[in-house]
């Protein structure tokens, strides 16, 4: 473009006529979500948390990839290789050599532990996100286009049956069924959770989505010349989104916690990978003798779900510009432009 | 009921609450929820085109730049969730792209008038107004593809046009950030922005406080004198209706009962209704005493007496009136500004003896 671009400077002292948003605004933006956190101080410790495990995730995964690129080595900020058997005297009680001991097959159980991380916490992410994805994407459409006579509303009425259909099952015994109909494996038990978990955001989606179509805010966008399309992906979407992201944070959680059961039943991922679910069942029978391992696992499961539990709670106050009026000290524009 | 909205005029209607007031002004851009709403019969002809008989997806195309609509509720009436700026920018774009043909849609018809620019103030405008530098479009220069520059540039000049004084930082604000007239001003920058041959007006001035309603008043009537569109004022106050209206159409119990210019309404009203209406006015100098009232409410729609919906309540009904057909919306013989004046009464001659 031709149009020679202003100085950073130049633009806010011209009052910022820039079309789009003035810069420091991200910055602003930032530090309005750290001072809605600092007022929330469970919100804050989750999302510390949130921030901990997610690093700590990345490096486990990161870390030896990117050093057998760049120094032809496999480095790993584990402190052992995990489920490495019989590497050390098994079973025993922690000590500096193992913080959180060896379990019976003589492997490092802090290893094992941290090594699940990346296991439980993709698929937390990944079924929570799947489900997000089709469920919400169905629920828009149920509850948009839901008027009686049209066409449309046999649709949605059909998404809503098949809904029901699936919610009428205990999740975690449908997922179990479903895993063991299709067999044993990573990304067959994974489907199998999100085949249960979907129907969750068709309700919560449609739900949002009937409150949100009579609001006269979107009457007012119609009577704009608003397509109805455009309406339901820009001034629905956007107001869905909100209970939308609570819940995805919440339901986190409770994806890794029925994962891991999944698991630890023995229909979920192979014994030879990482995941807590698995760690518990092979440590079951240690709780009296090496209770370590076992409450490690659990301590694990514990604080990944409580993470997720405490973000989703302030995720509300952060996504909703509401909620930023009381947060804001930035002075409010009311009567500007009034008296004239 | 029968109205004609002529270009260029401001038609008042006014009714008590639940007479169907707001749902005429929902009907025409066809807002009502359809189903449950329909409209059984009759014509909705906006420039030679019926919209009752037009497939439900061409609607959008007429809304927003053909007619346009000003909610009564400026608190709900703005999308929580997005800034002022971006509301009235996709008002706008959606003009633009109509104009260009890129969709669908009625094109805003050159009425040699612009919407965007003001005369330049005179001396007593600054203290009045707010100081409006002459294309002040050109003189922006921004970042993004020239359409976003183009579109942002409108939006502020139609912050100015609705007299807000500083349309860059207001534009970056949400909804909630505002006062409810500043917010009533926005939403009729977005209806003004989609440039429409009809705009709508459903009470917007009811739910503000007395100050801010003589503020969004006077804004809009200096906004009829400068855009000269045809306005549909739909308000269940006489004198914003007396003050805003060059015609004035009177509803009772969903029906129009009597339709004619402002000013021989007023001076000498020639349905029962009206004149009961009149007189429930107090007076600005002298205390009355009780102020008359009409006994009774508004029928059930649903279940509507027979004859003239008003014969329950009218001081001059007889038997005529409870059993012939709802009279219909006659015009009168020519009044002294010889001006067509309608009513739906069988005895218009006798209204101006009423007790």
């Amino acid at each position: 473009m031709s149009t020679p671009s202003l100085p950073a400077t130049k633009a806010v002292k011209a009052g910022s006529v820039a079309p789009t948003r003035p810069r420091g605004a991200l910055r602003a933006n930032v530090r309005l979500v750290l001072r809605i956190l600092a007022a929330n101080p469970l919100t804050l410790v989750g999302f510390i948390l949130v921030v901990l495990v997610s690093v700590t995730a990345f490096l486990i995964v990161a870390v030896p990839v990117v050093s057998s690129v760049l120094l032809h080595r496999t480095l790993s900020i584990l402190p052992y290789p995990a489920l490495d058997y019989a590497a050390f005297p098994p079973n025993q009680a922690p000590s500096w050599a193992h913080l959180l001991g060896t379990d019976q097959g003589g492997t490092d159980v802090l290893s094992n532990v941290l090594a699940a991380l990346p296991t439980d916490l993709g698929i937390g992410f990944s079924v929570a996100g799947v489900s997000l994805i089709v469920g919400g994407l169905l629920g828009l459409v149920a509850g948009f286009w839901d008027t009686p006579g049209t066409l449309s509303s046999v649709a949605s009425i059909g998404i809503l049956r098949i809904t029901d259909i699936f919610l009428s099952f205990p999740t975690l015994v449908l997922a179990l069924a479903i895993t063991a109909a299709w067999g044993r494996g990573e990304v067959q038990s994974e489907l199998a959770v999100i085949v249960t978990w979907w129907p969750f955001y068709v309700r919560l989606t449609r739900g949002e989505v009937l409150a949100i179509k009579v609001q006269p805010y979107v009457i007012a966008a119609r009577a704009a010349g608003v397509s109805e399309t455009t309406i339901l992906f820009r001034h629905v979407v956007r107001n869905v989104l909100e209970p939308l992201a609570v819940y995805f944070s919440l339901d986190v959680g409770t994806v890794i916690v029925t994962y891991s059961t999944i698991s630890y039943v023995g229909v979920g991922v192979p014994p030879s990978i990482p995941e807590w679910g698995n760690l518990m069942y092979q440590y079951q029978d240690l709780l009296l003798t090496q209770p370590w391992t076992v409450l490690s696992v659990t301590a694990a499961i514990f604080i990944t779900v409580l993470a997720f539990s405490l973000l989703g709670d302030g995720l509300r106050d952060i996504l909703d510009p509401r909620s930023r009026r009381i947060m804001s000290t930035t002075t409010v524009a009311s009567h500007s432009g009034e008296g004239t | 009921m029968s109205l004609d909205l002529l270009p260029g005029r401001v038609a008042g209607i006014v009714g008590e609450t639940g007479c169907g007031k707001s749902t005429l002004g929902h009907s025409i851009p066809r807002l009502l929820p359809e189903p449950p709403a329909k409209v059984k019969a009759g014509k909705i002809v906006f420039q030679g085109t019926d919209l009752l008989r037009l497939p439900k997806w061409r609607m959008p195309g007429i809304r927003g730049t053909g007619i346009g609509m000003i909610f009564q509720e400026p608190i709900n009436s703005l999308n929580p969730a997005f800034r002022v700026g971006d509301q009235i920018a996709e008002s706008v774009r959606i003009r633009k792209l109509r104009e260009r043909g890129l969709i669908p849609g009625i094109k805003p018809e050159v009425k040699g008038y612009d919407y965007s620019k003001r005369e330049l103030p005179k001396a007593s405008d600054v203290v009045t107004g707010p100081f409006i530098p002459p294309n002040v479009s050109q003189t922006i220069k921004g970042r993004g593809p020239p359409m976003t520059r183009e579109i942002h540039a409108e939006v502020l000049d139609f912050l100015r046009l609705v007299r807000i004084n500083d349309p860059e930082r207001i534009v970056n604000l949400f909804p909630h950030e505002l006062s409810g007239g500043m917010r009533q001003r926005i939403m009729i920058a977005m209806a003004l922005s989609g440039k429409p041959a009809l705009l709508i007006a459903d009470e917007p001035t009811s739910a503000l406080d007395v100050t801010i309603q003589a503020q969004v008043l006077t804004l809009m009537k200096e906004l009829m004198e400068e855009v000269r569109t045809s306005i549909l004022f739909i308000s269940h106050d006489l004198g914003v209706i007396a003050e805003m209206a060059d015609d004035l159409g009177v509803m009772y119990a969903g029906h129009l009962v009597e339709f004619g210019p402002v000013g021989e309404i007023f001076e000498s009203p020639r349905h029962p209704y009206t004149k009961a209406l009149l007189r429930s006015i107090p007076n600005k100098y002298k205390d009355e005493g009780a102020l008359p009232s009409l006994s009774g409410s508004v029928p059930n729609l649903s279940h509507l007496p027979d004859g003239c919906t008003f014969h329950p309540r009218c001081p001059l009904a007889r038997d005529v009136c409870k059993h012939k057909p709802e009279p219909p919306l006659a015009p009168l013989p020519p009044g002294p500004q010889g001006l067509l004046h309608k009513s739906a009464c069988f005895f218009p001659e006798e209204v101006p003896t009423m007790p």
